[in-house]
């Protein structure tokens, strides 16, 4: 008796590949965290240049941040925290003119770590918006620590 | 004219496809999955200026009650004394001197306790620090 032999088309089967992707899927949606990270840039200076020019306080714009939710620019009154958007008007017309002027925020030892980060947050917005208007480099911001702030006389 | 018999056709959802889209959300969950180094629940304060952090950054953490965690950006953050943070800070530089450090501080920290953070990075010379923010929103003014 001759038998009839099947012909079947070589395949590779693929009925479990949707199975193993949606297990990965299910594990990289678990494991993952859509970044939301973002914070303020800020470069420490360094203390190994060569040139290290000691800033007199009056060549420069010195913002002091006090303990008690209160901050002062040059020798300006105190002002409420709250209020230091006035602080880029105050800032604009003296950066504008000379950008190379350093900016000094003295912080209080006991002020409020959201105090600093609300004159930073101030000061960092002029920066981008003389970038944008007058195309110049970084403004020069110093936040001295406080053994700094002693040796300097910035008190 | 005699009409052939009607072939009753086995009804099936087409999966060809199946595979091609998991494979492409695969895809775009291995693109935006960050393993966080730390995961740790605080009041961050809130600034308009932000910019994203790099990956692999270094961590320092100060929770409200001043506890210290750092994180060399690989490894998940681990308690730390606050006056090793200089050994940790000089360990960070000698392996990459320009590795980004960022503070991930509580709103309500004093400054005296970033401020000796700040004075021990400077001695490590830390270069690039970026200060952890919340996104500042608007109040409005309802009168």
């Amino acid at each position: 008796m001759k038998l009839e032999k099947k012909k079947s088309n070589p395949e590779i089967p693929t009925s479990s590949m949707a199975d193993i992707a949606f297990l990965l899927i299910v594990f990289f949606m678990l494991t993952t965290v859509i970044s939301a990270t973002k914070g303020i840039e800020h470069q420490l200076p360094q203390q190994d240049k060569k040139t290290t020019e000691n800033i007199e306080k009056e060549d420069s714009i010195y913002i002091k941040v006090n303990a008690d939710n209160t901050f002062t620019v040059d020798k300006e009154a105190p002002a409420s925290i709250d209020g230091v958007g006035m602080l880029k008007d105050y800032l604009y017309p003296k950066l504008s003119n000379n950008w190379k002027k350093p900016i000094i925020i003295y912080v209080n030892p006991e002020a409020k770590y959201e105090s600093m980060i609300a004159v930073l947050d101030v000061v960092k917005q002029l920066e981008a918006q003389l970038i944008k208007e007058k195309n110049i480099p970084n403004l020069t911001i110093t936040i001295p620590t406080q053994a700094e702030a002693e040796t300097w006389g910035y008190q | 004219m005699k009409i052939g018999k009607t072939r009753a056709v086995d009804a099936y959802i087409p999966t060809a496809s199946m595979a091609d889209i998991a494979f492409l959300l695969i895809v775009f969950f291995m693109i935006t999955t960050v393993f966080q180094v730390d995961k740790t629940v605080l009041v961050l304060p809130r600034s308009d200026v932000r910019s994203e952090v790099v990956k692999g950054s270094a961590f320092i953490v100060v929770t409200e009650g001043g506890f210290l965690k750092v994180s060399d950006g690989k490894e998940d953050t681990h308690p730390i004394d606050q006056s090793d943070v200089l050994s940790f800070a000089v360990d960070l530089m000698s392996k990459n001197s320009e590795q980004p450090i960022v503070l991930k501080v509580d709103h309500n920290v004093k400054w005296h306790t970033v401020d000796q953070i700040l004075d021990q990075l400077g001695q490590a010379h830390a270069k690039n620090l970026q200060f952890l923010t919340d996104l500042k929103v608007k109040q409005e003014k309802f009168e």
